[in-house]
């Protein structure tokens, strides 16, 4: 004890000493309880405890990395986003290999961001290795044999091919200025489609005193005609976005024909079977029953097979005409690669977050009913406890 | 009752060479965690659970002492303090649930805080709060230094220091007013 601790305790000689002369012992029983403490439980409890420290922390660490390298990933760099058009998604999307039963279906992505027209094509044809079944194009797009449409100074083109029986389906949304020019171009829309063969299915005009207005057009073109078409509907106003997609029919329907020839065949052959009188009583229940299977399978195919030339025959045109002079459901991030980065991170963040929140939510009610129990049963001893104190 | 030396003697904080083993700091500290104990709370059986559950936390984080930074002692004193003043919420708690709560007169009649002391010193401490016979303990009965004590108690030196003096001029107040 130091000097100064010392004189603290000056003038209290007498009673210090009391105290320290018959100071408390700890019982024999308190010691035994003590030494007799296990290392082992204890170690595991701290090393479960580290692991949560540590898995959590990582966990955190590896969600926000999975962002920011999603971020980093899909942002592209300056110079390669500079080249795409800014209001559409740029991905050139081609299925091909569509067997004749129409199983074994395989999809190869092709991104064409930046890609003229002809370079399109080409990637497109060099992708498939045969005539694409399926091609979906999201872009800016001109009519090979119509007026030339160009979105952000791009000329891009997809064609259609007109030598194959493929259907067509595209989606445009035009920018008007006012009410009266939303107005003509609607009924140009219906003129333009007329004109070509086709028709408008339904049209719904919607205009407010705010100065907005939208026109909505679902258009019926021959897939002949369909560039010509989605041609001069673009050129109505300024084209804001399109989507345009294209399936190849001509292996169905090629298999189609096949499959009906070949139950022709067949069933001539059953035909002549019968006719020939050679065939036991069994034998011809079992020829008729095949007839019957062939008549009702080829009757179905020949359903089909109309049913894909109708579907090869006429496309079908999405029009929205409005006023406004942005594109729905596009997103922008910004125009710098961080602005995009951020905000692509964000998106997937956000991802994170709604899956750990659904998870949550799945939890959440196994966690209430864990407590709940946990709640009765430490009520249960309290009551015991108030029992025994009481008693 | 568990073998008495389940502790393994070789238990040591990780990476300091020289430390002492925990079995050794429970057979060297033991008694004078219990007294301090003793003396915080008035009651004997709550100081011997509490020594026990100190010691029980005192191993569970055993491998995080260090020695350099503080003397065992100092370090089982906090670990003790802080498990009294848990075990002080829950006694009010309780008192205020059992609103006939009151001190069994027999009861304060018996020796707490040793068999042999006087009777004077022995009513004398009960009637101090638990703040100052708990730097009593600390300063006298434990030897603490001013720091270590101050440290334990979460206070400063200077604050310590007259926590103490007074503690003890009320201790000798009492006693005067006990023998009169």
């Amino acid at each position: 004890m130091s000097a100064p601790d010392r004189s603290e305790l000056d003038g209290n000689e007498a009673l210090v000493s009391e105290l320290r002369a018959t100071p408390p012992v700890a019982p024999e029983r308190l010691r035994q309880r003590v030494l007799a403490l296990e290392p082992g439980a204890r170690v595991r409890m701290s090393k479960r405890r580290r692991l949560t420290l540590v898995v959590v922390p990582v966990a955190v660490v590896l969600a926000i990395g999975a962002a920011v390298i999603h971020g980093f990933v899909s942002s592209g760099s300056n110079q390669k986003r500079a080249m795409e058009p800014s209001l559409a998604f740029h991905h050139l999307t081609t299925a091909h290999g569509s067997s004749a039963t129409g199983t074994a279906r395989s999809r190869a992505r092709l991104n064409v961001s930046g890609k003229s027209g002809n370079q399109l094509r080409q990637a497109a044809a060099q992708a498939a290795g045969q005539p694409p079944a399926e091609k979906t194009y999201n872009g800016p797009f001109y009519a090979a044999a119509g007026p030339k449409v160009t979105l952000n100074g791009l000329e891009q083109a997809v064609t259609i091919p007109t030598n194959r029986l493929v259907h067509a389906d595209a989606s445009l949304q035009v920018s008007v200025k006012g009410h009266a020019a939303l107005t003509k171009a609607t009924n140009n829309a219906t003129q333009i489609v007329s004109s070509l063969g086709g028709y408008a299915q339904s049209v719904s005009y919607q205009s407010s005193h705010g100065g907005e207005g939208d026109a909505l057009l679902q258009l019926r073109v021959p897939v002949q005609k369909a560039e010509i078409a989605i041609g001069r509907l673009a050129n109505l106003g300024t084209l804001l976005s399109q989507q345009v997609s294209t399936k190849d029919l001509q292996q169905r329907l090629t298999s189609q024909t096949n499959g009906i020839g070949s139950l022709k065949r067949a069933i001539a052959v059953y035909e002549q079977a019968l006719n020939g009188g050679t065939l036991s009583g069994s034998e011809r229940v079992q020829i008729q029953i095949k007839l019957s299977n062939a008549r009702h399978a080829i009757t179905q195919l020949r359903r089909d097979r109309t049913a894909t030339l109708q579907s090869g025959a006429t496309s079908n045109i999405s029009l929205l005409l409005t006023t406004r002079q942005h594109a729905f459901g596009v997103t922008h991030h910004g125009s710098t690669r961080i602005g995009r980065l951020l905000g692509s991170a964000a998106h997937f963040l956000a991802l994170e977050g709604i899956i750990v929140l659904y998870a949550l939510i799945v939890v959440a009610p196994l966690l209430v009913l864990g407590g709940l129990a946990w709640w009765v049963v430490r009520e249960r001893r309290r009551r015991e406890e108030r029992l025994l104190a009481s008693a | 009752m568990r073998v008495v030396n389940a502790l393994p003697a070789a238990v040591r904080p990780p990476g300091l060479v020289g430390a002492p083993a925990f079995a050794d700091v429970v057979a060297e500290h033991l008694d004078a965690v219990y007294r301090y104990l003793v003396y915080l709370t008035g009651d004997r059986a709550a100081a011997e659970d509490l020594a026990a559950e100190t010691f029980e936390r005192a191993f569970r984080s055993w491998r995080r002492f260090d020695p350099r930074r503080g003397a065992p002692r100092t370090w089982l004193c906090r670990i003790a303090h802080s498990a009294a003043v848990d075990w002080f919420r829950a006694e009010a708690r309780r008192q205020r649930r059992e609103e006939t709560y009151s001190r069994d007169e027999a009861f304060l009649e018996e020796s707490v805080f040793s068999e042999g002391l006087s009777p004077e010193l022995e009513r004398a401490l009960r009637r101090l709060t638990p703040a100052e016979r708990e730097v009593v303990a600390l300063r006298v009965l434990l030897e603490l230094d001013g720091s270590s004590a101050a440290r334990v108690l979460g206070i400063s030196t200077t604050a310590c220091s007259t926590r103490l003096s007074r503690a003890l001029k009320r201790l000798e107040e009492e006693m005067t007013h006990v023998r009169t």
